[in-house]
């Protein structure tokens, strides 16, 4: 995957808005396992993860000319539209029934306890999650995985709002510190 | 805003933005406070680069449908309808939105990139024009060098035709084949003088007659020496010459027979009859 210098990404982003199919078969073949992989990690399906996928790279094509280029990566923007995909899957009433079927006794959010992951890939930002202290780990969990907004979260956890922004912006720090 | 720049960029901001977890407010604050701070930018760029290698190492390859079904996907939507006009459907507010916060970062990246292209500018405005001088230069010292080469050819040329001229008198007068008749002066001071006028080269196997001038007076500007064959008492016009050096063989007209040769001044290009009374000089075959 080291390939992305074919492309600089000033040039792939001019080719993407010109509706250049070659540069969005580039993008697809080069991007996708790494957008499949957040997808993954969020979704936890696989069947469900490539519906996913198809969806994103559909708005991705759609989308292109919204993407703005000072304002961060082109990967950055697709990561998060990857992340809105899933999360907006994760909490379609279809996914929960699914959850549902697949096993009575799953809890509604998984992670929350920090018993229930121990299956997961360990990989990624996933992977790092995990090695958090509880407190940051549930809150992240909460905020990346499952996209609550902070405000959200201190009600579900019951604690100030102030508390969860401290605790979140401790954990990126951590991340901050792990990937230097 | 008077923040310590580094103290908002270690704050956790920036992972916070680029994660997509912060509200709507800070991701307003930390976009101005790009535009002012281009090691905010520098900050954001690593870590989004962090975040992209991290992917990476996550990845899971989609199975080839997936592909298939999205290009085909695409190829309808791009067939049928038209693109841009789905995309502002779709996202109504992302024209609006976008030219407020465009324009500003622009700028700040125009300063940045104007000073250094003015710079690359001036810098490579500069080597063109040493290099263009050198290239004058040398381009003249080529034209130079291809002249005085050209020169030296044809010098050269001249040289090895005259040599090789020189060449051919030598083995002529060495040649044993040849008649040599020596043509000395008929009247005046010029019999006193021990080098004769000139001498014939005569081949008894070809005819060819040549000539050799050794000493005779300049002629007039309208005069030309001629030379005659004797042939039964009767003068046969052997050809019309100049002077050259004496070095120098004259091929003249072919002579089958003779009794003796004789040179004339004669008007310019020559006489039918000779004028007796200027015979410079008279040799008898022998």
């Amino acid at each position: 995957m080291q390939t992305s210098n074919i492309y600089p990404e000033s040039h792939l982003v001019a080719l993407l808005k010109s509706r250049d199919n070659k540069a969005f078969s580039y993008l697809y073949d080069h991007y996708s396992p790494a957008l499949l992989g957040i997808i993954t990690q969020i979704v936890r399906d696989e069947q469900l993860s490539n519906d996913v996928l198809q969806e994103v790279f559909i708005n991705i094509w759609k989308k292109i000319e919204s993407y703005d280029a000072s304002k961060g990566r082109l990967f950055t923007w697709m990561l998060n539209i990857a992340r809105n995909a899933s999360i907006d899957t994760v909490r379609s009433s279809g996914y929960r029934q699914m959850q549902k079927n697949q096993s009575l006794n799953d809890p509604e959010e998984p992670g929350i306890d920090g018993q229930d992951n121990v299956n997961v890939d360990l990989i990624g930002l996933r992977k790092f999650v995990e090695k958090l202290k509880k407190e940051h780990r549930v809150l992240l969990e909460l905020a990346y995985f499952k996209g609550h907004t902070h405000e959200e979260i201190a009600k579900m956890e019951g604690i100030p709002l102030g508390t969860v922004k401290t605790r979140i912006r401790s954990a990126l720090l951590q991340l901050r510190q792990e990937w230097k | 805003m008077e923040v310590n720049i580094q103290e908002y960029i270690s704050s956790g901001i920036v992972e916070s933005y680029v994660l997509g977890l912060a509200s709507p407010e800070e991701e307003a604050t930390f976009e101005k406070m790009c535009l002012m701070h281009p090691e905010l930018i520098a900050a954001r760029d690593e870590f989004e680069r962090r975040l992209e290698e991290m992917a990476l190492t996550s990845a899971v390859t989609p199975p080839r449908e997936i592909r298939e079904r999205i290009f085909s996907e695409i190829e309808i939507a791009s067939g049928t309808s038209d693109i841009d006009t789905l995309g502002t459907q779709l996202f109504p507010n992302a024209r609006e939105v976008e030219p407020e916060l465009e324009v500003p970062v622009i700028s700040i990246g125009w300063k940045y990139w104007a000073v250094a292209s003015v710079i690359l500018l001036i810098g490579s405005i500069g080597l063109t024009l040493f290099y263009f001088n050198k290239y004058r230069e040398a381009n003249n010292r080529y034209q130079t060098l291809v002249e005085q080469q050209s020169d030296l050819a044809k010098q050269n040329q001249q040289a090895k035709s005259i040599l090789s001229e020189k060449e051919n008198t030598i083995f002529m007068m060495k040649d044993t084949g040849m008649l040599v008749i020596r043509m000395p002066a008929v009247t005046g001071p010029a019999t006193q003088d021990p080098i004769q006028p000139a001498t014939i080269y005569w081949d008894k196997e070809t005819k060819d007659v040549y000539l050799m001038v050794n000493k005779l007076p300049e002629p007039g500007l309208d005069k030309q020496y001629q030379l005659w064959a004797i042939v039964n008492g009767q003068p046969v016009d052997a050809g019309v010459f100049d002077l050259t050096d004496p070095y120098t063989r004259l091929k003249m007209k072919k002579i089958n027979t003779a009794e003796a040769f004789a040179v004339t001044l004669e008007r310019k290009g020559g006489s039918p009859k000779p004028s007796m009374q200027a015979i410079y000089a008279m040799g008898k075959v022998s």
